[in-house]
């Protein structure tokens, strides 16, 4: 079975590209459109990887993974935040939310394919 | 799904973004704007960055980056959003605006000069020092060297002890390394952990040294490490070059790492040629240790619920939904003639089911239309920003307001309804709007005001442009009129005729003809256009006081709810928003010669006889109706001879052939096969006022109900 990975971002164009790059790599690819509805779409499946913008109406990038890590069964799923050059600031926000992982934007499908493969294989 | 259908919704997502950020920067100029709508337009524009990154849009990415740089400073409060950095923001939008339009034809993209000036101006404006627009590159834990010839390397990877809480897998890692470079051998490594109790799974008690071989470069190797690199301590070099670097590197590593990957590397057959720092007993080992936190103990408070019109949509394409509303449109007519079979069955049973099918094609027919609708306020939206444009090109002081703007109308009207309205708008601000000085002369603020109105009165939308300026010079009108050969010298005409005259073809007062309006696109187009909408427009002025230009529209062009009505043999449908009420014609009234006035209740209602008016066979019957109209103000009997009842009404437009036909909007198709004439309620309405201006000759003007439209 592949592996599934959660994107959250608002644009729905990054959403389609990466999800493409992804899928043509052999992983299952879900979305959500900001932090509020990427919670929603947990719902307790497997997700293996998160992808997930910082700056999101709703709820930003960061709260969704500090909420996200206060569920059990993604505590340990790692996440990568896609982050601007103008948002040194919030990595230590993410940081301290226990991401490690950080992509800068913007990026072309083939560089966060490669930094998902870091990750996971899939 | 493929890449082209990615980059549409790139585009149709910029565009969108595009208007949000307008729409943040206008109301920024009036109303101090809060840090949540300063980063909503940080958002616009970051989010257009990131996006184009994907398609490689490089143009794109370098414009945005400069523009998010300073809406950064922006939100941030390091940069006040000021009248002259919005003037030049809104300019950058408009680039952005080309640039993504270029995008959509695949045209060229607008002048990169164009852009660049434009970002001198923005940095003048933010002040830009280099270090905000440096990028901030990522930390180096040790200095690196590209040198791709090399080929035996040797690697130590002090992985940090929390890695695992951060869903980072060492086993993940070293096989993506395996799918870069072949690993000759690998040294798993136990630390801290000494076989006894106190084991915790979650903690990562492993360090690993490698043997590689192929060709790459230290940056190649520790990018592969990139995300675990924090809290780590990852050594990589050539074999040969083993023993200088780990002197180079001893300054700034822990000498545990040191001692250990010297140790580590000589397992794997590397021989020192000088001994490494001396060893030192370190019980902390795995590196620097994080201070992870695995759960928040308090959440981030969450934004409240915000109401920037994010709220949640589906696209769908406006030809599906063309195709549902004409298949409806024949379900209403199927559904007639159900109806009308059940009623020749006499079965009342089968009547009863065919009403509810009735009303759930109503209930149906309702829903598709509605959605269709569209808010005005999509219009309306453009508006400040002409205004405020065209205000500050001509030097006006003016401020728009805005009502009415959640009355809905069909979608393609509003796509037919922008050029019309904008021509009004820019003519009220140019022709309308005294200069300051006039204004201040006669006692007004010396602001001027433009005012977008809409709102619904029976069943039609009606929308208003109204200003407060100079109003229209009825003489001058009449001057221009007779100049320009569009009446006689001595032509008497009502206040509303002269005020049409501006809707004729080469009409212009301008005294000056500036570059905002008097510029090809007259008022004749304005009216055309309205016209092709089965719309009217009337003109309200005062001279010195204002005028207000009201467009009225019928609400859908597909389906409507008519009233139908029997002449002789043949059915006519009125639109039934135009009915205000039936009444009898009393008998004496009956022959066709007799009065083409009804006192109904002391009002003088002038009444069309449509049996006269389409030539059709007198009527035998011994009873006749009066359907009495009405449109704005006025009110016209329509006489018929049978009052047939509502009628849902799909309207059939009428072939070219028949474009020229007065009185007649179109048709439709009954229950029993029947063609039914839509009868177009307007042009009888301007046949009677013209009737009966002929027949009351200089008075008109004092007759109350053939008077140009009276004051509010």
């Amino acid at each position: 079975m592949s592996k599934t990975i959660l994107i959250v971002d608002d644009s729905s164009s990054l959403r389609t590209v990466v999800g493409l790059a992804l899928k043509g790599a052999g992983y299952e690819v879900i979305e959500g459109c900001d932090g509020k509805d990427a919670l929603a779409k947990l719902d307790g499946r497997k997700i293996h990887l998160v992808i997930s913008d910082v700056n999101m109406p709703n709820m930003d990038g960061i709260s969704f993974v500090k909420q996200m890590k206060t569920l059990p069964a993604y505590k340990f799923t790692p996440v990568i935040m896609l982050t601007t050059e103008s948002g040194a600031d919030k990595m230590n926000a993410g940081k301290e939310a226990g991401v490690k992982a950080w992509v800068v934007k913007p990026f072309q499908p083939q560089q966060m394919l490669q930094a998902v493969q870091k990750l996971i294989l899939p | 799904m493929s890449i082209e259908a990615g980059l549409q919704a790139f585009i149709d997502e910029a565009r969108e973004l595009l208007q949000q950020m307008e729409a943040i920067l206008l109301d920024a100029e009036t109303a101090q704007a809060d840090a949540e709508v300063m980063n909503a337009l940080f958002r616009t524009v970051h989010t257009i960055k990131g996006s184009a990154g994907l398609f490689a849009l490089d143009a794109v990415v370098a414009f945005t980056h400069e523009v998010e740089n300073v809406l950064d400073q922006v939100r941030g409060g390091t940069l006040a959003l000021s009248d002259t950095l919005a003037s030049v923001l809104l300019r950058c939008h408009d680039h952005l605006e080309a640039m993504i339009a270029a995008l959509g034809r695949g045209g060229q993209m607008p002048d990169e000069a164009a852009g660049a000036a434009l970002l001198s101006e923005l940095h003048a404006h933010a002040a830009l020092s280099p270090s905000q627009a440096a990028r901030t590159a990522p930390a180096q834990t040790a200095p690196a060297t590209a040198d791709p010839e090399q080929h035996d390397w040797l690697l130590y990877l002090g992985l940090s002890g929390d890695l695992l809480h951060h869903g980072i897998d060492p086993a993940a890692l070293l096989r993506y390394l395996a799918s870069q470079i072949r690993i000759v051998q690998v040294l798993p490594l136990p630390q801290n952990w000494h076989g006894t109790g106190g084991f915790d799974p979650e903690h990562n008690y492993l360090h690993f040294a490698l043997h590689l071989q192929g060709n790459t470069s230290r940056e190649q190797l520790l990018d592969v490490f990139e995300f675990a690199r924090e809290g780590s301590c990852i050594l990589a070099c050539p074999v040969a070059e083993a023993s200088p670097y780990l002197q180079a590197i001893a300054a700034e590593t822990p000498p545990d790492m040191l001692a250990a990957a010297s140790t580590a590397w000589q397992q794997l057959g590397w021989s020192p040629q000088v001994q490494a720092a001396p060893r030192q007993e370190e019980p902390e080992a795995s590196g620097t240790p994080v201070a992870a936190e695995n759960g928040p103990a308090t959440v981030k408070k969450s934004k409240p619920a915000e109401k920037s019109g994010e709220s949640h949509f589906l696209r769908v394409e406006a030809e599906k939904l063309d195709t549902l509303i004409n298949l409806i449109g024949e379900l209403v007519i199927a559904g007639a003639a159900g109806n009308l079979l059940a009623k020749q069955a006499g079965s009342s049973s089968l009547l009863e089911w065919s009403q509810g099918i009735s009303n759930l094609i109503e209930q149906i027919r309702t829903g598709a239309l509605s959605m269709r609708m569209v808010q005005v306020g999509e219009i309306f939206n453009r508006f400040p920003r002409v205004v405020r444009d065209v205000a500050k090109e001509l030097g006006k002081q003016i401020e728009l307001k805005i009502s009415g703007a959640d009355a809905e109308l069909d979608k393609s009207m509003v796509e037919k309804l922008g050029d019309p309205l904008m021509h009004i708008v820019r003519n009220a601000i140019d022709h309308g709007i005294e200069p300051a000085e006039v204004r201040l002369a006669r006692g007004k603020p010396a602001q001027g005001t433009v005012q977008l109105n809409a709102y619904h009165e029976s069943g039609s939308i009606v929308i208003e442009v109204s200003d407060d300026g100079g109003g229209l010079n009825r003489h001058r009108i009449l001057q221009k009129a007779v100049d320009r050969g569009l009446i006689s010298a001595d032509a008497q005409l009502a206040e509303q005729e002269i005020y049409a005259l501006i809707f004729e073809p080469g009409f212009s007062t301008a005294e000056q003809i500036t570059n905002i309006s008097g510029r090809g696109v007259g008022m004749d187009v304005v009216r055309r256009s309205i016209e092709q909408l089965r719309g009217m427009i009337t003109i309200e002025s005062e001279l010195e006081v204002g005028t207000v230009f009201r467009i009225r529209l019928p609400l859908t062009l597909a389906i409507i709810d008519g009233f139908m009505v029997k002449v002789a043999e043949s059915v006519f449908v009125v639109p039934l928003e135009a009915v205000v009420e039936c009444v009898e014609l009393p008998p004496e009234m009956h022959p066709d010669d007799s009065s083409n006035c009804l006192n109904l209740r002391n009002e003088l209602l002038p009444l069309l006889r449509l049996a006269t008016f389409f030539d059709l066979k007198p009527s035998t019957s011994d009873k006749r109706n009066v359907v009495v109209l009405q449109i704005g103000d006025r009110k016209v009997g329509l006489v018929v001879d049978v009052l047939l009842g509502e009628f849902q009404t799909v309207i059939k437009p009428l072939g070219d052939l028949f474009r020229s036909l007065k009185a007649i909007g179109g048709s439709t198709i009954l229950g029993n096969g029947q063609v039914a004439l839509i009868l177009d309620v307007n042009e009888l309405v301007q046949y009677v006022v013209m009737r009966e201006s002929a027949r009351y000759g200089l008075e008109k003007d004092r007759d109350p109900q053939l008077a140009a439209l009276p004051g509010k």
